[in-house]
């Protein structure tokens, strides 16, 4: 055995813990772990390192959570809340994936290219370590059947921040710049769902200050998002994300401008290549989901583009374009 | 897309040990170079994970840890012939998917079942369920819709896939369009945007096309191979010629030009507005970015960048008042 006196690396640590914790049927008490499992035993006999050893313990059980090994904790019989009496155990069934869960070479190379989408951020952290996880199942695959992937950016900072916090239940608050706005504001909500509609990150919240759904646009959270500390208010229905993006696309389908392009112009061949749009005496039928960004989409290609109705849209370009002349006029 | 990994940090190598234990007890014998290609890992980092793994277990019902309740590893077939094999493990079983991994590889999966090249072959709906139903808990809220794919695009994976040339009706960032004919290289897809890299023969150089810029595309005949000049894949890099521009905007717009900006350019932040300068290719990406921000921008230097952005705007305020019918024969 090593020597007491070792270095112990945390991801040893942590798997003893799995180790230990996956091999007891009762469970084990605090005491028990922090007093035979390595990497906190050598430990355990200093008193003054006994608070360090216990906030160790807390945050070791986050991560396995987070990494979701399923940790439970078991109440001593008539001691409910007892900490000191409280078991801790990985229940095998629970952990372990279904034996008959099993993937085809093919199946298993598109989940390979279904983790490659992610370039950056929070979720190619999980598509990582998922894809790690495949491994674990020792499918062979030619690697020419890989082919090449599409990407999506998550680099909203606010991505991973959001992520944790649905996966733990918890209210965030963050400062958000709404579309045709200068100044953010800060909302408090419950996060229910993040969705890639149309190129870009949604946030789907019960928004606690106005307590009703919102939708949010991730590019436009302008700061940190911070935990509140407390509870979600609302909790992620079953098929929410599918909820969410079949509103957003009837929202696509339902938003429509009217605008004419320079024939010819960068404008005229990109809103043509934007999906659904339909030309109509002469004119281009462009679709949305938020009305203040395509303003801004459409104050972009400046005069190669007259914008023809809405009006309120139309007025909101022009205000665009107003601003800048009274800027630097 | 040659990205070199992140180092590792504890929880990735943890998720890595709990992986590599039932792949070795199930490969019942398997060498460190062949371990470490399955997980796309140095020979180096497999044995200092087997050796990590040897030398755990679980601590018994004394709780101390003996070789009855250790991994057992054939160290003679380790050390002298660089095998892997167990003979007793405390543990074999698979590890499920996490709420949060499950989700990445559903969204993922999401995006690539659009492309018409995946969906022949395998059937998703059944592939995601048996994701779900190997996760602890359920899966996090997490989904894509890509967007439906412009026309070009399936005629573009042709040229690439059967090696011929493309005639594109093109028009460029700079707002110049014409007529490009290219040999593709290949297609690469981000966030919605869709790219062709390849030869350009009416600008004899390797460049990149974004597909939303494309007007037409028409297939011609086999393409010729040219000598990559370089494998630098920066899309919008700033070329030395550009005008460097310096604007102030709202601190909080600052997340809203992160497209336009290098890792180089100078940001000065001041109260609640920053500084920028940002190097600029022509005056209708200037007035591009103004106008994004909700006119929320104001260019500080050079006087010729602010002069001409206001008459790029005062045009387009112009224009609006404009029944007559567009000129037929575009500028430029």
């Amino acid at each position: 055995m090593p020597s007491s006196a070792r270095r112990v690396p945390v991801e040893e640590r942590l798997f003893s813990l799995v180790l230990a914790l996956l091999a007891t049927e009762q469970g084990l008490t605090k005491a028990e772990i922090l007093s035979t499992v390595t990497g906190y035993a050598a430990r355990y006999g200093l008193a003054s390192d006994r608070a360090n050893l216990d906030r160790q313990f807390e945050r070791d059980k986050e991560e396995l959570r987070d990494l979701g090994v399923p940790l439970e904790t078991v109440d001593a019989v008539g001691a409910d809340g007892d900490t000191k009496l409280q078991r801790y155990r990985i229940p095998r069934a629970r952990y372990q994936l279904p034996d008959d869960i099993v993937f085809s070479p093919e199946e298993y190379a598109m989940l390979t290219l279904a983790a490659q989408v992610w370039r950056e951020g929070s979720l190619s952290t999980d598509s990582r370590r998922a894809l790690t996880k495949l491994q674990s199942l020792g499918v062979r695959i030619d690697d020419a059947v890989i082919g090449f992937a599409p990407s999506i950016r998550t680099r909203d900072a606010a991505h991973e921040p959001l992520t944790v916090a649905i996966d733990r239940g918890q209210q965030v608050v963050f400062p958000y710049l709404k579309p045709g706005q200068t100044a953010a504001e800060h909302r408090t909500v419950s996060p229910l769902a993040l969705v890639f509609h149309e190129g870009r990150w949604h946030l789907h919240a019960h928004d606690d200050g106005v307590d009703s759904a919102r939708t949010f646009l991730l590019r436009r959270i302008v700061g940190p998002v911070t935990l509140t500390g407390s509870a979600a208010t609302v909790r992620p229905a079953a098929n929410e994300s599918a909820r969410v993006l079949d509103e957003l696309a009837a929202l696509w389908s339902a938003t429509v401008a009217t605008v004419s392009a320079r024939p010819g112009s960068e404008a005229d061949v990109v809103l043509r290549n934007r999906p659904a749009t339909r030309e109509a005496e002469g004119s281009l039928q462009v679709h949305a989901t938020d009305l203040d960004i395509l303003a801004d989409e459409l104050a972009a290609f400046g005069a190669d583009v007259r914008v023809l109705a809405p009006s309120s849209l139309r007025d909101s370009v022009r205000l665009r374009w107003q601003r800048l002349v009274l800027t630097h006029g | 897309m040659a990205d070199r990994p992140p180092p590792q940090k504890a929880p990735d190598k943890l998720t890595f040990l709990l992986a590599l234990v039932p792949y070795l007890i199930d490969q019942v014998r398997v060498t460190v170079t062949d371990a470490a290609a399955h997980f796309g890992t140095t020979p180096d980092d497999m044995r200092t994970a087997v050796v990590l793994i040897a030398m755990s277990g679980t601590p018994g019902t004394d709780g101390t840890y003996t070789h009855e309740t250790l991994f057992d590893i054939d160290w003679d077939d380790f050390d002298e012939r660089d095998i892997i094999r167990f003979r007793a493990a405390p543990m074999e079983e698979k590890p499920r998917f996490s709420a949060r991994e499950a989700a990445a590889l559903l969204a993922g999966l999401q995006r690539v079942a659009a492309l018409p090249a995946f969906t022949a072959h395998i059937d998703i709906i059944e592939l995601m369920a048996k994701l779900a139903r190997g996760t602890t808990g359920a899966p996090a809220p997490v989904a894509v819709r890509a967007a439906e794919l412009a026309a070009v695009h399936a005629i573009l994976v042709e040229a690439v896939s059967t090696n011929r040339r493309v005639r594109l009706d093109y028009v460029s960032t700079r707002g110049e369009r014409g007529v490009r004919d290219v040999d593709p290289l290949h297609i690469e897809g981000v966030d919605e945007s869709w790219y062709l890299r390849g030869w350009c023969l009416t600008r004899d150089a390797e460049r990149t096309f974004l597909l939303d810029r494309m007007a037409s595309a028409e297939l011609l005949g086999v393409a010729e191979s040219h000598a990559v000049a370089s494998a630098d894949d920066v899309l919008f890099q700033g070329a030395s010629t550009d005008e460097r521009v310096t604007l102030a905007l709202p601190l909080v717009a600052l997340p809203l030009i992160a497209d336009y900006q290098g890792s180089g350019d100078p940001v000065k932040v001041e109260g609640d507005r920053v500084i920028v300068t940002l190097p600029i290719a022509h005056p209708g990406i200037l007035g591009r970015i103004a106008a994004r921000l909700a006119g929320g921008v104001e260019i500080l230097e050079p006087a010729s960048a602010r002069a001409s952005v206001a008459a790029w705007a005062r045009a387009a305020l112009e224009e609006q008042d404009n029944s007559a019918a567009w000129p037929q024969n575009p500028p430029g």
